[in-house]
């Protein structure tokens, strides 16, 4: 054999050499009594080896010599070797002037903050080398933690998003102000037309919902320097006024209100709703009456289907029983008397510790005001107003606001009209009558980064940062006050909001001094927080202190206790005004897309709809009976008629929707937002009308629906609905876990004749508990920002090749009409007997000694029969050159610790085991062991409910290991398949009273 | 005893033998030759540059995808292999039975069986997400470690198999040419011609030495022959059965795979055999009915066992219990969104074969010509159904899938055809098609019952 026999010794067993020495000659007295010191002096010298197990090392930072010049000579080795391969040549840079906080290399972690106009959060943004990479929750804040909600996480692509303007525009009109032009002008000739125009007088601003004090704080002196007018509204606000405290209701019920959704403060709500209930045993109950099938009603214990113009009738009747007397809704409802009287008892069993919500889009009917006034009636007789729910004051955005600038524009009293960050021209329907109106304005100023359908009939854009590269603060809460960060430089010719309006106000010498005076928005704002906020926060400390331990922290101060909601009118007055018709129109946002204004952004639109699973597109939802009786099927084209508009929409069979109830979700159609948004889905905006009062209806119209004879093909993921009574996501009711606390778990005997891997380091596990589990998706963007996970486009969606490494598989239960949905997300899991390893020719995925299926990425020749045998098919092939499709500046985004693959690899879910390197790193460098929660996966971070666990089996204090060995209702997924994987789930709990039929025969 | 019927028929002589088998690569090629010719070369360049782009694109230009990984490329790569063991079957298996018969079509079938062999092989080499790394396929030293092969992929043993059979069978069919080759080499009568076939007869001069020396290693070939035609498909349907999908994890796998592969296999001989009678009108006396009658009725065997086959995986999905092969079995194959391939595969395989219990119809040349052309679209249907139906709905509902057939597909399905006729035909003009050497010995020149007409 001529092959160097050395090479297969694998593991130098470095302990057990004995090195024979001649004692007759000796170099010092310890080599000559062979003293202990010595002898391990002896044997670590031959130690160190890039094989040797890494388990060993941990804890211990010296740097073995040898090891050492080994990988220096390798490395020259390289380098001289490199030198002769033809490669093209592409020239690094190291850093001239190194930045004092930058390790080439080391993530740097910022703390800043995020607001999308309903919702905000306090971050924890990942850099390196000055570029921000990946968003998280900032784990000590106190509404979010370390959750962030999908858009919060996405918002990074935008930050490099090629459609975002890199300078300032100035659009030209004709006569009729169509036929434009736009050109790009500097800021000193933008600054010069529109101080002039300021000064003309009659100035108004539009915004949105604004939670940072500061920027407020300019806004105001803007206005007073200019007699402007502030006005605010968002397309969505309604009814988000309100602050409920989810974890310490016993009995939550949602009338249309999607909290753990598109609603309000969605994160927030999940994680205080998943605290309510991870104690199966006294987990609180939530009911819900929607119209839509919303991710609360999907995570409902109990639901009702209703049409949108019965919100008020459910409140009325529950007020009546509440309140003593009788009702027959129930009957308009279709819904049997015991089960709504049951709704009743249970509100009135918890008062005070119940919460009865309504809300978001689909509750803007004809009755809105009202259902609002009933809401608050129904909880002020329950007790609930200041102990579960109180006011939310910072959400000032409204159409009442909106009405009276188009009122103030219509009467010519508007000349100059800023609009910051708000697509009126996108988002508000030809009846609001905003177009006209805006035409009669001399000048509009739109303040954003994209040029969208406002902003391109605006004369001026002042373009501004992206929110990461602007300095801010924030109050999401009453006494929390958050700091907002810039993570990077302005990467181009940007200004911001801010720093726009104190340059006007100074060239135009109009304003408080502080607003003329700062040369930086940055300067003003630190003055405003020692002048503002310090003295309220800082408790004795001086500013520099208070400054740096807010930036450190993120944010001071602490959430404070609910304050009670006002009643905005009486019961007694309450009329309804709608009518019921046969086919009821209800638009909803969905919880990734929102409003629309992200649209843009790949991973929100390939992020499958929580519950219908369906990527890329908008479609109008109606019920099975709905559609045997229209004679429609999937993908049927129809047209949708409210009052005089039409829109033509694909269907979408939904289970569990109202028979009489058509759902289209607004946020798509969006003509302006970039290459990737621009023609998704179908704009559903213009359906809204204008009740008398100017306020908008977008639920409850009558709706016309005519088949067109043509098709159109939606695309979801998820292959099948039911699980075809296989044991997948195990369900079982609170009377089921009563009587045994792993209902409905059908445990498998299973044996081997091999005893298995052995793991004598870690042994890395996962637990899912999917009855915390809401479904939200964060995780799945988590994972896809922090592995790099390319978007492929609706046309390879559907042909089956999207790439996400985790995915929530959603199936029904129960008939069409009742069907309760059940989520369950899906990782790797990292089999001990993993099918994969077995068949790969090349052994490109193999096992791990900390129980990981790894996958190497370079090794892969792509024959897929890994994907063939795994029973999860969780793998994910590169059928394309998918990394050449990523254009400048979005590689930016990239996370430099994971591989960007290539076409023709496999891959999937590594457990992050790049967080699990750099875990392990800083601890040999703190000398120390890793211990539980040193390493947690991006999924988990981002999980609001912390349904996601992840740690080390082999430490048996650690969270994951008390789960598996102690959890009743842990299970895995197809344990008779005995592919022994490391992610258990635990079963889900429905809290509905009632007890599960025994299956029939069981299966072996 | 019973009267066999004449083997070759047309009284020939050991003259008209060498002449007629000697014609076809002795003139210029006929119309006909030249019309398939052309349009099988066509058909082949295409389906060079359909595998070039989708090289140089990727995989996804294929209908395959997640969860059905697999799809033309092993359909069509188990479909050809398929093909190839009648002819091993027939020169190998039937030499050692001492079939006699065996003497007209085993060149043809052995031929066939090579040319298969090679169209298949390129399958497993272009189906990978990136064909320019398949070398790591093969055991070799190497500096990464050194870093072997995973010797328990099925994939790997696969690459053992096909490049074993694919060897030997090459050998086989080579040596048993040599004297033929020599024939031609001794009639050429163009300076190349003799010196091309003089280098392929490799010095063949017909002593007593030579001839004991050939058949000796012709018979030790068929020997090391013979176990591969039960090998190869065994292992080819290890790729399948020693998976965990259910619908693939089967144990009655390797003989219901090595059954269907002589069930294609015979069909394509038929179908060959038939085109060679066609074209080669002379050949009909070598080539008989007869002939073709008793590969009519092996066709009409094998197609039993793979109907038994099918029967008996229903009972194992029953009896097991398992939920997941009911499932694959029970609902989505005979039912399910591929229930159409099923039924076709049911039709062709099972039921259409049946025609052969009568005499007319095993005897009747068109009749057994669209026979065997429905075999081979059965068989290919079956790799289907076995690849496709139990990848697009496993174990969790919410992957369940379809394959997403595109026009690649079809080009590489019809392409490869391409090349095995490209080369077929070729063989026809350049190779004697029916072994000289052994048709002479069972001509019965010089035995008694020739002279007679009469047996004991």
């Amino acid at each position: 054999m001529s092959i160097n026999n050395d090479a297969n010794e694998q593991r130098p067993k470095s302990t057990e050499v004995k090195i024979e020495r001649d004692r007759n000659f000796w170099k010092s007295f310890d080599e000559l009594y062979d003293t202990p010191e010595y002898k391990k002096a002896v044997e670590t010298e031959f130690m160190s080896s890039p094989l040797r197990d890494e388990f060993k090392d941990e804890g211990t930072s010296g740097f073995a010599r040898r090891e050492f010049l080994k990988l220096m000579g390798a490395s020259v080795a390289l380098t001289t070797a490199a030198g002769c391969i033809r490669r093209p040549v592409q020239k690094i840079v190291p850093y001239v002037k190194q930045p004092e906080e930058v390790t080439v290399g080391v993530a740097n972690y910022y703390t800043s903050s995020y607001f999308d106009g309903q919702e905000g959060f306090g971050l924890l943004v990942k850099s390196r080398e000055g570029r921000p990479i990946h968003i998280e929750g900032n784990p000590s804040y106190p509404l979010n933690g370390s959750a962030v909600s999908v858009r919060a996480q996405a918002s990074l692509l935008s930050l490099y998003d090629p459609a975002r303007l890199q300078k300032p525009f100035r659009n030209l009109f004709n006569e009729k102000r169509t036929n434009k032009e736009t050109v790009g002008v500097t800021w000193e000739d933008l600054d010069t037309k529109v101080v002039a125009q300021l000064q003309k007088g009659s100035v108004a601003v539009l915004t949105g919902n604004i939670v940072s004090p500061a920027t407020n704080a300019v806004i105001g002196d803007f206005c007073s320097g200019f007699k402007a007018e502030q006005y605010s509204w968002e397309p969505l606000a309604y009814g988000d006024t309100v602050e409920a405290r989810y974890d310490k209701a016993k009995v939550i019920v949602s009338i249309d209100a999607d909290f753990l959704g598109s609603w309000g403060s969605a994160i927030t709500s999940n994680r205080q709703f998943a605290n309510g209930r991870r104690d199966p045993s006294q987990m609180s109950r939530l009911i819900s009456f929607e119209s839509t099938y919303s991710l609360t009603g999907a995570n409902a214990d109990i639901r009702h289907r209703i049409k949108p113009s019965q919100q008020l009738d459910v409140v009325l009747g529950l007020i009546s029983l509440v309140s003593g007397g009788s009702t027959q809704v129930h009957e308009t409802l279709g819904i049997s008397a015991e089960a709504f009287q049951k709704v009743a008892e249970d509100l009135k069993n918890n008062r005070s510790k119940s919460i009865v919500v309504a809300g978001g889009v689909q509750t803007q009917t004809v009755d809105a005001e009202n259902l609002q006034i009933a809401v608050d009636h129904l909880n002020s007789i329950l007790g609930n107003h200041g102990n579960t729910i109180g006011a939310r004051s910072n959400m000032k955005a409204s159409y009442q606001s909106l009405n009276s600038l188009i009122k103030a524009m219509n009467q010519g009293s508007v000349k100059t009209l800023i609009i910051y960050r708000q697509n009126p021209l996108y988002t508000l329907s030809k009846s609001f009558g905003f177009h006209e109106a805006l035409n009669k304005v001399e000048m509009v100023v739109y303040v954003g980064d994209v040029m969208d359908e406002t902003a391109s009939f605006s004369h001026y854009v002042a373009t501004d940062n992206h929110s990461l590269e602007t300095w801010s603060d924030s109050e999401f809460s009453r006494g929390l006050y958050g700091i907002h960060q810039p993570l990077i430089r302005t990467m181009y010719d940007t200004r911001s909001f801010q720093l726009s309006l104190m340059t006007w106000a100074y060239m135009a010498k109009v304003g408080p001094a502080r607003i003329q005076n700062y040369e930086t928005f940055y300067d003003y704002l630190r003055a405003f927080i020692k002048s503002d906020i310090a003295p309220k926060y800082a408790k004795g400390q001086d500013f520099e202190t208070f400054w740096n331990q807010l930036l450190q922290q993120g944010f001071v101060g602490q959430v404070g206790s609910l304050v009670s909601k006002a009643t905005s009118g009486s019961i007694s007055n309450i009329k309804k005004s709608s009518k019921s018709a046969n086919m009821e129109l209800v638009m909803y946002a969905k919880s990734h897309i929102g409003d629309g204004t992200l649209a843009n952004i790949g991973w929100l639109q390939e992020l499958p709809d929580p519950v219908s699973k369906i990527v890329w597109d908008n479609y109008a939802s109606i019920s099975l009976k709905a559609a045997e009786k229209l004679k429609l099927k999937q993908n049927d084209v129809v047209e949708l008629t409210v009052g005089d508009v039409t829109l033509k929409l694909p269907i979408h069979i939904q289970p569990g929707l109202h028979d009489e109830v058509v759902a289209v979700a607004v946020g798509y159609g969006r003509t302006k937002a970039g290459e990737v948004g621009n023609g998704i889905g179908v704009n559903a905006y213009p359906l809204a009308q204008v009740g008398q009062n100017g306020q908008p209806i977008l639920a409850g119209q009558n709706v016309e629906i005519k088949k067109t004879g043509k098709k159109y093909e939606l695309v979801t993921t998820q292959g099948h609905d039911s699980m075809e009574g296989r044991q997948i996501v195990v369900q079982a009711t609170n009377k089921d876990f009563q009587k045994s606390k792993e209902a409905n778990i059908h445990r498998h005997h299973v044996w081997s004749i091999w005893s298995g891997h052995q793991y004598n380091g870690h042994k890395w596990g996962m637990s899912i508990d999917l009855n915390t589990c809401t479904g939200c998706s964060a995780c799945m963007t988590a994972c896809q920002s922090e592995n790099n996970i390319h978007v492929v486009g609706k046309k390879y969606v559907m042909q089956g090749r999207e790439m996400h490494w985790i995915r929530i598989d959603r199936y029904y239960v129960g008939s069409p009409e009742t069907a309760q949905a059940v989520f369950q997300p899906i990782t790797c899991q990292h089999c001990d007997n993993a099918p994969c390893e077995v068949v790969c020719p090349v052994a490109a995925t193999v096992h791990s000694n900390e129980g990981l299926n790894e996958m190497i990425y370079n090794r892969c020749v792509g024959t897929r029969y890994c994907s063939n045998n795994c029973p999860y098919k969780v793998r994910r092939f590169n059928w394309f050159n998918y990394a050449k499709l990523i254009q400048s500046p979005t590689h930016m985004s990239l996370n430099p610790e994971v591989t960007v693959r290539t076409r023709g690899v496999m891959e999937k879910c590594s457990f992050c085991v790049q967080r699990i390197k750099v875990a392990k790193q800083k601890a040999t460098q703190e000398n120390r062991l890793l211990k539980d929660g040193d390493v947690k996966t991006a999924c988990e971070v981002a999980c609001p409910t912390q349904a996601i666990v992840f740690g080390d089996l082999n430490d048996e204090k650690s969270r994951v290991a008390q789960i598996f060995t102690n959890e009743k209702r842990a299970y895995t997924l197809l344990e008779e398949w005995y592919a022994k994987p490391a992610v258990r789930y635990l079963s889900k709990i429905r809290n509905n009273d009632e007890v599960t039929a025994p299956k029939g025969a069981g299966h072996a | 005893m019973l009267k066999r019927n004449q083997l070759v028929l047309g009284n020939k002589t050991l003259r008209d033998v060498t002449n007629d088998i000697c014609e076809p690569i002795e003139r210029i090629p006929s119309k006909g030759w030249m019309g398939l010719f052309l349009a099988a070369k066509g058909l082949f360049i295409f389906y060079i540059l359909t595998i070039a782009v989708v090289i140089s694109t990727g995989m996804g230009l294929l209908g395959v995808n997640h969860p059905v990984a697999w799809g033309t490329m092993i359909i069509t790569f188990v479909f050809w292999v398929g093909i190839g063991h009648a002819g091993t079957l027939i020169s190998a298996i039937l030499f050692l039975f001492r079939q006699k018969w065996r003497t007209s079509v085993a060149r043809t079938a052995e031929a066939m069986t090579v040319f298969a062999v090679m169209t298949a092989g390129i399958f497993p080499l272009i189906h990978t997400g990136r064909p320019w790394f398949d070398f790591w396929l093969f055991p070799y030293p190497n500096q990464r470690g050194p870093l072997w092969v995973n010797f328990r992929s099925p994939l790997l043993w696969d690459v053992f198999a096909i490049s074993t059979y694919a060897t030997v069978s090459t050998v086989f069919w080579f040596v048993g040419m040599i004297p033929d080759l020599a024939t031609v080499r001794d009639r050429a009568k163009n300076f190349w011609r003799q010196r091309i076939y003089g280098v392929l007869s490799l010095g063949w001069k017909g002593t007593a030495k030579n001839w004991s020396h050939f058949e000796m290693i012709y018979l030790i070939l068929a020997g090391l022959s013979t176990p591969l035609v039960l090998s190869v498909h065994t292992i080819v349907s290890f790729d399948f059965a020693v998976s965990g999908l259910p619908g693939w994890h089967t144990t009655i796998f390797p003989p219901y795979f090595v059954a269907g592969a002589i069930f294609s296999g015979f069909a394509m001989v038929i179908t060959l055999m038939t085109l060679v009678r066609i074209g080669f009108p002379k050949f009909k006396d070598y080539i008989t009915i007869d002939h073709m009658e008793v590969m009519n009725k092996i066709i009409m065997m094998t197609g039993l066992m793979v109907g038994y086959a099918y029967g008996a995986e229903f009972l194992i999905a029953w009896y097991s219990g398992n939920i997941y092969e009911q499932y694959v079995f029970f609902v989505s194959r005979a039912f399910g969104p591929y229930a159409w391939s099923y039924w076709i595969m049911i039709c062709c395989n099972v039921v259409i074969p049946q025609i052969f219990w009568f005499k007319k119809f095993r005897r009747s040349i068109p009749v057994m010509f669209v026979v065997s052309i429905f075999v081979n679209i059965g068989m290919w249907f079956e790799r289907f159904v076995i690849t496709v139906t139990s990848l697009h709905r496993d174990f969790l509902p919410s992957n369940w899938g379809q394959y997403a057939w595109s026009m690649y597909d079809t080009a590489i399905l019809i392409g490869s055809f391409g090349m095995f006729f490209t080369i077929f035909l070729l063989y026809l003009r350049v190779f004697p098609a029916i072994s000289i050497a052994e048709i002479k010995p069972v001509l019965g020149v010089g035995r008694d019952d020739h002279e007679h007409g009469g047996g004991h």
